[in-house]
């Protein structure tokens, strides 16, 4: 299998990869090509012009401050994972992307890269939404920063326009005490989930006191679980937890059905995980 | 290194096992490819070429990566090492790790075995010990013979220097 021909560039600015990108029309942005390559060597993505941006300066770094973490467009998953500051500021990226491939995918992808592909099914995009992170485009207008909850549009569609590229993402650090969880269901190690919890939840005294909860692999684009987040205030691990569960089975009703898993199936998974998260987060509260 | 152009076919100078090559190739020629076919080193095998099997890994800069998800125009100025870079050269003797999969009977067929190997060369052996973090290690690699218990028992075997008697079978 080949990629059909097309033409390649490799800028060393934000400037020059901008002007590349607007060079023709089908041109896209090459940072760790683990989604992109495998579409065009199966013909499934039409490219005249490939922009590398593995080059471009400044790109390639992840910044930590009290206040959250930033990752640069061409930062692999692999120098995120194993940067001794992220886990500190934001739990969550660690969590995510230990679920994210196998070591060598996470090697060369990209966390930019997997917010401007926008799998319905990964874990990035979830991770995204619910720590409301800000994510940093430039295109021939210029700069402009989109919040996740407004960047995913549908499956594979973000806010992303013609000529436009990710340069960063901002990752805010969550509610200082709070533990973020990131589980998922999936039918093998390393594989797109069928379906998957991002759960960032503040605990004290032995209940939750409030949760972000967003799921993923479970529609179009990372479903915020609205009636889950409300009902999830105030649970103990002694509370029934029918409750919590049939809010987010309400939240997810019109969740995928696929040759992977029914609707249902998926609806069920998701409200297993939350339960699970939200015992696991109380737990971590006791021992803490 | 900077290439403002668009262009079809991009120059390439690229350090295989510590050779230098230098080539004119296509934009969409893919590692894999370059390694096989340009340079002649088949000891590296293209499985499913989308990025699932794993038998095609190779280590660039030290990084253990899918050589069919990669562009040789990617790894121009890299480093590459390839399955044939582990035997000391110049000898019939094998890696200690090659050895250990002779041993052990961790291949039977051998198309999978260079991936393989070549994810366990790149990593630090002192992150990954149990017997779980080897099989998590090996998860990005597939093997439709062995059932990967034997590869397991290799890896075993070939790090219990790093691991420490008895430590090896934790997990």
């Amino acid at each position: 299998m080949k990629p059909a021909p097309f033409d390649y560039c490799r800028p060393s600015t934000v400037a020059e990869a901008v002007e590349a990108l607007n060079s023709t029309e089908s041109s896209r942005v090459l940072a760790g090509g683990q989604s992109l390559i495998p579409a065009m060597n199966f013909r499934l993505t039409d490219v005249s012009v490939l922009v590398d941006i593995g080059h471009v300066e400044g790109l390639d770094t992840v910044a930590c401050d009290p206040g959250g973490v930033t990752v640069g467009a061409a930062a692999t998953q692999t120098q995120v994972l194993d940067d001794d500051g992220v886990a500190g500021v934001v739990g969550g990226l660690r969590a995510a992307l230990r679920h994210v491939g196998h070591l060598q995918i996470r090697n060369r992808g990209t966390v930019c890269g997997s917010l401007a592909h926008a799998d319905p099914a990964a874990e990035l995009p979830a991770l995204a939404v619910a720590s409301g992170a800000v994510i940093a485009v430039s295109g021939p207008d210029g700069e402009r920063r989109v919040d996740a909850g407004d960047f995913f549009i549908g499956p594979f569609w973000t806010a992303l326009e013609d000529g436009e590229l990710i340069t960063e993402v901002r990752f805010p650090a969550p509610p200082p005490g709070s533990v973020t969880i990131v589980d998922e269901i999936s039918r093998r190690a390393g594989d797109f989930a069928v379906a998957g919890l991002v759960a960032t939840v503040q605990a004290d005294g032995g209940a939750v006191r409030s949760a972000s909860l967003v799921g993923f692999g479970l529609g179009g684009v990372p479903t915020r679980l609205e009636s889950a987040e409300a009902a999830i205030g105030g649970w103990a691990a002694d509370h029934p937890a029918e409750p919590l569960a049939e809010a987010v089975m309400a939240d997810t009703a019109d969740a995928f059905d696929d040759i992977h898993a029914t609707s249902w199936y998926r609806s069920e998974a998701v409200a297993a995980l939350t339960v699970r998260a939200a015992r696991s987060a109380l737990a971590a509260g006791e021992a803490s | 290194m900077t290439i403002r152009e668009p262009t079809s076919e991009v120059d390439v100078e690229i350090s295989i096992n510590g050779r230098r090559h230098r080539h004119r190739v296509p934009a969409r020629l893919l590692l894999s490819d370059y390694i096989r076919d340009t340079v002649g080193l088949t000891g590296t095998h293209l499985g499913c070429e989308h990025g699932y099997c794993g038998a095609c890994t190779v280590i660039v800069d030290g990084d253990a990566v899918r050589s069919c998800l990669m562009l040789a125009a990617q790894v121009d100025g890299a480093e590459v090492r390839t399955v044939e870079d582990l035997a000391p050269a110049g000898s019939d003797s094998l890696s200690p790790m090659q050895q250990a999969f002779h041993d052990n009977h961790a291949l039977q067929c051998g198309f999978c075995t260079a991936g393989f190997l070549m994810t366990l060369e790149s990593v630090d052996p002192g992150d990954w010990t149990g017997r779980e973090r080897i099989v998590e290690l090996l998860s990005g690699n597939l093997c439709r013979c062995t059932g990967y218990q034997n590869i397991v028992d290799a890896v075993t075997e070939a790090w219990s220097a790093y691991h420490g008697s008895g430590g090896s079978n934790d997990g």
